[in-house]
């Protein structure tokens, strides 16, 4: 039983890995983008528990930077799939846009809060 | 022509007179030091004899310039003060009968002499009156109920030919104070013949001078005890003195014949000692302490407290936390005839809100000046500079300075916190991060 449950779990595993390779380029680009926001947010967590939550306001606006910029990017990246129906006639130009507008407006917050 | 010129030069003369006259005051007080205490001391007597049976301690008071002034203790013309100004710095009583001061005095009176910062010394005796024996229990000491009660010490005696009850006894059990009785040691005993008394052990103002021996008790000699006597041992107190909140000092003792001429230039042996001194401690003992209670020894002054910002001269209305500053007091001690810098090594100053945040000792350059200098702690209010000093013998010192200490201003503060250089390095690189992504995106294939 073991073995099979075992054998199951590395299917499954294959199976994963088997259909993300087959998602477009661009997408795995803007994957990695998130996957780099959330690794640096998770970072700052730990040293904050570390260290204590001195200039608080720092805090905030480190973490939410990383935040802000992976809800972002995971916004472009449901808007460019061409898979996704909802979103078939958006032109991607658009949402790119949209994307760098958003950016510009968060990074203005963060640095004001930054102190 | 001739009658002209008389009347000119005797007004010229006029004019050097009154201006002479004008400036004498200037004069004295350009001669005089300012002593703390004055010189002027009323001694109330029961009996003129006592001006002569006791003139080699009164010789010894006026030597040092004291204006003694004897009066009977019931003579109606007395009056410690005229007008609101008091006529007298000091009082002696040497009245122990007195049942009734003459003219204005009572014992409100007295001890309002005492409350306005004077100093006071009484003699009370084995006929004490109820007057006196009030007196010292205002002052803080409580002699035998019973009124024909004297001290008696069976071990501790002073041998003599002519006194067989023991109750002239030989006392050296003083105090450790070099301020109260002076440098030198008194090697002889004191002869003391009298009544004791007894001290509240709570209260922390009167001191035991001189203490009787352990084998002394209060007692009548004449009459056989009939119940173990009330006072023992050395929780009786011969002498005692009292320096009051205000710096007063008061000297009291139950035995006039301490003073006396008789006492002072007898020999003494203690009983149970080889040993006999040509002359007793009296003279050495209460030359000493009349010196600590006319405040010629022991009096401190405090003068001169100055606080600034280490490197600038003058005091700022305002500390801002975390400053560095620098506090310094002047203290002189009066020597009997000028002020003279006050050396030790005990002075602290507290930085005081509730409780004292910072507590340091002064150290001194040895001519009188105190200072340390230390960081404003990381709280801000309204602080004071408190400098508390009593030391036993000495006057008490009670400064206190008001400043308040304020926190950061909004731009007083570090430009960029040390403590958050990851939170300023993660959204610097999310946006160069963002930056690279765009281009990313935009040129893949």
């Amino acid at each position: 039983m073991a073995r099979s449950s075992g054998d199951d779990a590395q299917a499954l595993f294959h199976s994963l890995r088997s259909a993300y390779a087959a998602t477009p380029k661009n997408l795995k680009i803007i994957d990695l983008y998130v996957a780099f926001a959330v690794f640096t947010a998770l970072i700052q967590v730990v040293y904050m528990a570390l260290v204590g939550s001195f200039p608080f306001n720092s805090f905030l606006s480190g973490v939410l930077s990383c935040i802000g910029t992976a809800v972002l990017a995971v916004c472009l990246r449901i808007q460019v799939n061409k898979e996704n129906k909802e979103f078939k006639d958006l032109p991607p130009e658009r949402a790119f846009a949209d994307f760098v507008l958003c950016n510009l407006v968060l990074h203005l917050v963060i640095m004001n809060f930054l102190g | 022509m001739a009658m002209a010129t008389a009347t000119a030069r005797s007004a010229v003369l006029l004019l050097a007179l009154i201006s002479f006259l004008l400036l004498l005051p200037f004069l004295a007080a350009a001669l005089s030091v300012d002593s703390p205490k004055g010189r002027r001391v009323l001694v109330l007597l029961d009996d003129l004899a006592t001006k002569s049976s006791h003139s080699l301690y009164f010789r010894s008071l006026q030597s040092r310039g004291y204006d003694l002034d004897f009066k009977l203790a019931d003579d109606p013309k007395i009056g410690l003060q005229r007008y609101g100004q008091y006529l007298y710095d000091g009082l002696i009583l040497f009245c122990p009968a007195t049942e009734r001061f003459g003219g204005s005095l009572d014992q409100a009176a007295i001890l309002d002499f005492v409350d306005s910062g004077h100093d006071l010394i009484i003699a009370a005796d084995a006929s004490a009156s109820d007057l006196i024996r009030e007196i010292a229990t205002e002052c803080g000491v409580d002699f035998d109920e019973d009124p024909l009660a004297v001290v008696v010490d069976h071990i501790g005696y002073a041998v003599s030919d002519t006194e067989g009850d023991h109750t002239l006894i030989a006392a050296d059990d003083f105090i450790d104070s070099s301020v109260i009785l002076g440098d030198k040691k008194i090697e002889a005993p004191v002869l003391f013949q009298g009544i004791g008394h007894s001290l509240n052990p709570s209260n922390n103002l009167v001191l035991k001078v001189l203490a009787a021996s352990p084998s002394a008790y209060s007692a009548n000699p004449k009459s056989k005890l009939s119940n173990p006597p009330s006072l023992t041992g050395s929780a009786i107190s011969l002498v005692s003195v009292v320096q009051a909140r205000n710096n007063a000092r008061v000297l009291i003792t139950g035995s006039l014949s301490l003073f006396s001429n008789r006492l002072f230039r007898s020999s003494v042996q203690k009983a149970g000692s080889s040993t006999r001194h040509e002359k007793a401690g009296n003279e050495q003992f209460l030359t000493e302490i009349s010196k600590w209670i006319f405040h010629e020894r022991g009096h401190l002054k405090a003068v001169n407290v100055k606080h600034n910002l280490v490197g600038e001269a003058d005091e700022p209305a305002m500390y801002r936390i975390t400053d560095d500053l620098e506090y310094s007091v002047e203290i002189y001690e009066w020597s009997g005839s000028s002020w003279e810098p006050y050396v030790s090594d005990d002075v602290q100053v507290q930085f005081y809100m509730m409780s004292p945040y910072v507590l340091k000792t002064l150290s001194t350059d040895k001519k009188g000046v105190y200072s340390t200098s230390f960081k404003v702690p990381d709280v801000y209010g309204v602080f004071q500079f408190k400098l508390e000093y009593q030391r036993l013998g000495y006057t008490s010192l009670s400064l206190s300075k008001q400043i308040p200490v304020r926190p950061f201003r909004h731009n007083e503060y570090e430009r960029f916190i040390p403590a958050a250089y990851p939170y300023y390095g993660a959204a610097f690189s999310m946006m160069a991060g963002f930056f690279l992504f765009t281009f990313a995106h935009l040129y893949n294939k």
